[in-house]
Formats: structure tokens, sequence, C-alpha cells
């Protein structure tokens, strides 16, 4: 034995065989024994169904591959070993774990490289044929940062990321000559510095105030009066909300964020109609997500593919009768700042929504569109393709 | 199925265990056959056909050549066919394809490509069933009457997917008879677990620095990053190799079986030469007693050595995968062996330990460079980075960042690498289990989390 060890003596020995078998048959009995859970909360995902065995799904590999996958997701004390491994990789002086840097002052990231040019101007050429095929409409495209592209120097010592100034700018240059284009930096980043928080700290998504700024810049575009602050009464509805971030690095020790509501303060109630479920509710915010690890499905209670926002405004309050909007989640938190100005607001989820755009917009006679993005969602969503 | 996954540690490894050990030894090579399929037919339900007919074929060849009624060139023959039959099998399915592109760039026809998803271990396999025939044919082993420990022979889960390469004369013996009792068992869980912990936490770990590294545009890479890139990728793939090894070898224990050693801490080499012995051995011993021995060794004459070096070499690149860098790759070494063999050891010989173990280190780590890079261009534009011939600056900060975000990493990958010191071969017994235990359970914690679980040696 070159690489071995020298055999010990029999005691140690007897424990060796019989703790490894133990070991082994102890989790194997864990895992048949504890109860199945179907979903899991840590990390926000239904988990593996107990595999079927059929002579179809062994000779496709499905028995295999699902039994792999039941094995991993069902596996005892799996949150724990998952903190366990993050912890390990702290350890050893790695500020990432799973793509998530653990940046200064509690902020995490998602790292953001390079991005693909070719695959970045397909994107932009279907935005603009999207606009050349709606020549009469008026479109808006709003661009925003995700927390990386704003708070570089929050990165861990030394990292960096590429930056997102230079994909916004380029994106911007292909698509300002067809539409209105609005990049989030402009009126993002002067608040960069304010004590409110733009970002969430453990989540991908922008702070109820990044998202008033956008909604008070975008007003203005339109040529409307943007509701100040103090028109609202602004709550906070958790503190304890550990966001996608945080559910795939599994960091330990990080504060939670905190979730804002803005409230008008005259308010009048919207009526938010799903189209994917028929379903209408009496409100915007789905307080039931408060309690789970997914908070930030609060606003509009999560994705649907297609939904509209009618609010009875008074004819003075109308900025505009109907408008779309074609966005990613960074818009649920937008779209309540909106419904103070406009009456039908028409939402389309286009990762989600199969029809086509365009014979919902002559359907629905749409002049109006905002189309609202983050820069990592509209560099790298397939989806987008679908405009036309 | 591969052995660091949750459900061959903890469901297929406990099952056949229990199996095994309750199971009398007249139908204990009838289990592991069975649990070796099983294995097998995890990742390929219909390649287990192909090994299967290899097999088949094999023992039949072994049976004729063990009848005494042959003549030698009747002996001749058989062994011949048996080779062929190896030989296609191995051909078709690894080599067809990259055989088509390149008549179809030669010469500009559209021949089709087979498309076959590799199966398996074949590079394994076929030449384990080899070895056997030749073994038979050259009397240094007789012919299996018994298909089953024949089978059990070839499919033997422990060294199906990535070796050692078992010869089968070395194996023989054990086969019929071998023992099991808590110490080589005992011997087999420690093995095990190292090999675990060599895969899980140094290989896979290391390998994401590398694919950091290697998937960014190499023309804008700083020559210390791309240093510290290859040097990552040098230790992914010995400790991925070596910690596969080390698991096959450690489950064969616990099974009672001894393979040989695959790995004798390569990146200690003195020279190339000295490399070779150290690093799949089991290969190296494969081409050098099935090759370069039958094709006259050094005994010809120096041209016929040369050419006979030329040879092993160009098939050993070419054994690790069907690409033209692997052919580069094997003949870069056979070329720094010819070297060696005839100025190369006798000028190190004069020089500093120190300095000899830096000749080889680098020229290993522009091996290395050949083997990661299956496209030319890609190769080429490392090779110049490295060579600080993109016009970049020596280090920039993301050098710096990935240097200390993986210094304590980079530590631990040397120490493995080296010889264990004489005082930790004493360590009290009761610190050695913590030390184990603590292994596994950290294996167990990065299995868990396994987001990144690539096995390298699947190509071969």
């Amino acid at each position: 034995m070159k690489e071995g060890q020298a055999s010990m003596n029999k005691g140690t020995d007897r424990i060796y065989a019989w703790g490894f078998v133990s070991i082994l048959f102890a989790m194997s009995l864990l895992f048949f024994a504890l109860p199945v859970k179907s979903f899991s909360d840590v990390e926000n995902r239904p988990l593996q169904k107990v595999p079927k065995l059929t002579w179809e799904n062994l000779w496709s590999k499905k028995f295999t591959d699902d039994s792999e996958s039941y094995v991993t997701d069902h596996f005892p004390f799996r949150t724990q070993w998952v903190g366990a491994k993050s912890l390990m990789e702290q350890m050893r002086l790695q500020q990432e774990n799973n793509g998530i840097y653990r940046g200064k002052d509690g902020y995490l990231f998602e790292k953001f490289n390079k991005p693909d040019q070719t695959a970045i101007l397909k994107y932009t050429d279907a935005v603009r044929a999207f606009a050349n095929n709606h020549q009469g409409a008026n479109l808006t495209f709003l661009l925003a940062p995700t927390s990386i592209g704003l708070y570089p120097e929050r990165l861990p010592w030394l990292a960096e990321a590429y930056p997102q100034t230079d994909v916004n700018h380029l994106i911007g240059q292909e698509l300002q000559s067809s539409l209105t284009f609005m990049d989030g930096f402009q009126f993002l980043r002067p608040a960069a510095d304010s004590e409110k928080a733009i970002y969430y700290k453990t989540d991908h998504h922008w702070t109820t105030y990044g998202a008033y700024l956008a909604y008070a810049a975008y007003a203005k575009q339109m040529g409307w009066t943007p509701l100040s602050e103090d028109d609202f009464n602004i709550e906070t509805v958790t503190d304890s909300f550990l966001g996608s971030y945080h559910t795939r690095s599994q960091f330990s020790g990080l504060t939670p964020d905190s979730i804002q509501t803005y409230m008008p303060k005259n308010g009048i109630p919207t009526e938010m109609y799903i189209a994917d479920t028929n379903e209408t509710f009496k409100s915007m915010y789905a307080s039931s997500y408060l309690s789970k690890k997914d908070k930030y499905s609060y606003f509009l209670g999560g994705v649907h593919a297609l939904m509209t926002l009618h609010t009875e405004l008074p004819p003075e309050q109308v900025d505009q009768q109907k408008m779309l909007v074609i966005k990613d989640s960074y818009a649920h938190s937008f779209l309540p700042f909106l419904t103070q100005h406009v009456k039908d607001i028409h939402v389309i989820d286009i990762r989600y929504y199969n029809g086509s755009i365009s014979d919902y917009m002559e359907k629905n006679g749409i002049k109006d569109v905002l189309l609202l993005f983050n820069t990592t969602t509209f560099i790298t969503e397939n989806n987008l393709l679908k405009l036309k | 199925m591969v052995f660091s996954s949750l459900l061959f540690l903890f469901l297929f490894l406990p099952a056949v265990l229990l199996v095994y050990f309750l199971s009398p030894w007249r139908v204990k090579n009838f289990v592991l056959f069975v649990s070796s399929l099983i294995f097998y037919a995890w990742g390929e339900p219909v390649y287990i056909a192909i090994m299967l007919l290899s097999t088949i074929t094999d023992y039949s060849f072994g049976l004729l050549l063990s009848s005494p009624k042959l003549s030698s060139v009747q002996r001749k023959w058989i062994v011949v066919s048996s080779i062929i039959v190896n030989l296609t099998l191995l051909g078709y399915f690894k080599y067809a394809d990259f055989l088509i592109n390149n008549i179809n760039a030669l010469l500009g026809t559209q021949i089709p490509l087979t498309e076959l998803a590799l199966p398996i271990g074949i590079s394994f396999y076929t030449f384990q069933s080899m070895s056997y025939i030749i073994d038979i044919y050259r009397g240094t082993a007789k012919a299996q009457r018994n298909w089953i420990d024949f089978a059990t022979f070839v499919a033997l889960f422990p060294q199906l997917v990535a070796g050692p390469i078992v010869q089968y004369s070395t194996i023989a013996e054990q086969l019929r008879h071998r023992t099991v009792n808590a110490s080589l068992f005992a011997e087999g869980v420690r093995r095990f677990i190292i090999g675990l912990a060599k895969k899980v936490l140094l290989a896979n770990n290391i390998g994401l620095l590398w694919n950091t590294i290697s998937s960014s545009s190499a023309d804008t890479l700083p020559a210390l990053t791309a240093w510290i890139g290859i040097i990552a990728f040098a230790f992914q793939i010995y400790f991925d190799f070596s910690g596969y090894s080390d698991m096959a070898i450690g489950l064969g224990l616990m099974l009672g079986f001894r393979f040989n050693e695959n790995f004798n801490k390569p990146y200690t080499a003195q020279s190339i030469t000295d490399f070779w012995r150290r690093w799949h051995i089991s290969l190296s011993t494969w081409f050098r007693d099935y090759v370069y021995i039958p094709l006259g060794g050094n005994r010809k004459g120096l041209w016929k050595q040369i050419r006979n070096i030329l040879i092993v070499w160009l098939l050993t690149g070419i054994w690790h995968g069907a690409s033209w860098n692997f052919m580069l790759w094997g003949l870069y070494f056979g070329v720094i062996l010819i070297f060696e063999k005839w100025v190369g050891l006798k000028l190190l010989q004069r020089l500093p330990s120190w300095l000899r173990h830096s000749y080889a280190l680098l020229l290993i780590l522009i091996g290395w460079v050949f083997f990661a890079f299956d496209e030319l261009p890609h190769m080429a534009n490392y090779f110049s980075a490295m060579a600080g011939a993109n016009h970049q600056p020596l280090w920039n900060n993301e050098t710096l960042y990935l240097l200390y975000t993986n210094a304590i990493l980079l530590v631990l990958l040397v120490i493995a690498s080296l010889p264990k010191p004489k005082s930790k071969r004493s360590l009290n017994p009761i610190v050695q289990l913590g030390w184990h235990a603590l292994l596994f359970l950290m294996s167990v914690a990065y299995l868990v989390d396994a987001t990144f679980n690539p096995f390298l040696y699947f190509r071969f």
C-alpha cells in the first residue's frame, strides 16, 4: 500500500468497519423513515416526487435521474448539510457560494460576468422589431440595474464585476432611436448614498423605495406629476425577509431585510384580475406570503402570465385610461404606484405568456406600453425573442 | 452511477454490502456481478449489451485458447480475433465520429456522424478483457471456466467506470479465494473516505477555480491568472482521478479484492520518466506489457525503440479521448521521454533536486494545457496568455481575488500532493478515526450541496 495507511489494531479496525456501515444504514433508514415533504421552503421550490418505475421511465433514464434528485432532495437534514457546506466555504476565505458574493454591509450579490454581446444584440433586435411593428404606439423601455450594478464598491475585497453601466449603455444605444429608453442608473444613482436601501440585501429585487424612484422618473417622463413620498403611508410589513440570494448561498449570520409598502393616503382600492386562474382580488398584496420564504410574492401575489389592474380613479386623477406593461418581477413592487395614474393596467410577464402580444394590444386597443426589465433578466431571457 | 453520489453511498452501497456479506461464498461473485450490472445500467441501460458482448466473446475465446489441440497459428488467430472485436467496439463507439469529422474536413465529404454517446467505462473494460486473452495466450493466466467469475472480473463495479485497469493475472486467484475481515474492511473504509474527500472536497472545489479561469477569454487573461488556472487544473485532474482510484481500491478491499495502486504522488516526480511511473500506473503498465514489449521494446535497436515509444505514447494520448489535443499530449510526452532516455536523465542527475523537480512540474503543467483544450485555437491562446504574449498586465485585481479566496485550498492541495510525513503515520488511532469521520461528514455536506459534481473521467 503506497498511498494507503498501515493497518491499525483490531479494536480500532472494528470501530471503523462497524462505524462506517452503521452511518450508511442509519442514513438510509432515516431517509425512508422521515416524512416526505413536497415543497422546500428554504429553497423555495417543489421537491422531486417519488420516481415511478415504468419501462418507459427506465428506458429513457428518467427513472434513474428522478431517483438521484429524489435522494438529494429528501436527504435527511438537507438544510443543515447545505448550511455546513456554506460555513466551511466561508472558513476557507471563499467570498462566494453557489454564485453569490458575500459583499460588504450585509449585501449579497449575484455574480455578473461579461455578457455575451451577440446575445444582447439579439434581444435588442427583438425589442426594436416590436417597436417597428407598433409605430403608432408610445413605447417606453425602462432598464433597471441589479444591486451589483449600482454598488460595485460593496463587492468583497478585490472582487470585480463587469460594469452594468456599460451593458445598459449598449442596450440604450441600440434602442433609443426606436422608443423612449430609460436607463435605471439615471434615477437610482443619485439616491445610491441615501440612508434608504434601494435594493434588498438578501434578494435580487429592488426595494419598494427603489421602485418608487423608478415610478417617479417614469411619471415625469410621461408628463404626469408623481406623488411625493409624503402622499403615502409607508408601512413595514415584515422585517424577516431572507430572499433569493440567501436561498442560493445559504450564508449564515445575515441580517434579514424588511419589506415596505407605500399606501396612498387617499387610497382608492385596486381590483386585481389574474387571467391565468380567472380570479379577482380586492388587493394587490397577498399577505399570506409574508409567513413564507418567498416574501417578495407579497406584491401582486407572485408571478402571473397575464393580469389586469383596475382602479376607479376620479376623472381628475386619471392621466391615462389604459396601458400595457411587459415586465419581469421588478415590476411587482412598481405597479402599485402606476395605479394612481392609470385606470386599467394590463400586465404581461413575457417569460410565461405565450399568446401574441400584438394581437392582445389590438384587441384591447392599447397604445401605450412600458417594458420594464432588470439588466440580468434582459440579457439572459430567451423568451424576450417572443416580442414581435 | 458514480461513487460520489448520495444514492450510491447511502442506498446502493449498504444494500450491496448487506446482500454480499449475508450470501454464502459460492454466490458472492454472482451477487457482485448482478450489483455491477445494476450499477452500470443505472447510467446506460442500453449499453449494458455492449459490455456483455465483450465479456461473452472473450470468455469464449478464452475457453477456445485453452484447448490443447490448437496449433500456434490457430492460437494466434484467436488472440487477433479477440483484439479485433474489442478494438472494433472501442473504435466504433469512441473514435468513429472523430474519424468521420477528419475525413469530412480533409476530403470535403458529408459522411453523417454516428452521434453515439460513449459507453461508460468502455476504455477500461475492453482493456481488461484484452489483457485476459493475451495473458492466456502467453500462459501467464489460465482460462476462466466459470462464466460468472469471468463476468465479475470484467464488470466489477469498483473499477468498472474509471479503473484502475486490473490485469486478469493480478486478480484471477482472488476471484476464487479471497478473505474478508474487519481489518481489510477497515482499511477499505479509510481508503474510500480519503478518495471521496479527494474528489469532493479537493478536486471539485479547485475545479471551480479552473472553470472560472478557463471560461474567461484568454485574450484578457493576465499571465499569473493563466498559470494559476493550469495549476488548478493539474490539481483537479489529479485529485479527481486518484480520488476515484482510491475509492475503487477502498471498495475492493471492503469486498476482499486487492487492486494494484494507480497513483504514487505523481507531482513529487523528478523527471517525466519518473512522473509516468507515478501517474495512472495501471494504464502505463498495460501499454508497456501489451504494446511496448510485444513491439520489441528496447531490444531491437535505437530506431525501433524510438518508434515503439512514439507508438505507445500516441496510443496513450488517443486513449484519453478522441481528439487531436490528446494525441498531441501523448506525442509531447513521447518526445520528452525519448529525450530523457538518451540525454535528459544524465543531465538531470547533475542538477539539485529542487531544480529537477521544477523541471518536471513545468513540463507536466505545459502538458495539461494540451490536455485541457480540445480546440487548438483555444489552446494556442491559453499558451500565449501564460507566456504573457497577449499584452496584458502580469496580474490584476481578479488574480489577487482568486488567489486569496483559494489560498487555503491551494495549501491543502499541496500538502495532499506530498508524501505523508512520518509523524502523521503514527498518529493516535482515535485522532485518525476522528479525522476520517470529519472528512466523511464534510464530503457528505459538499455532496448534499452538490451543485457542481461533474466526473471528468467519463470521457474516457
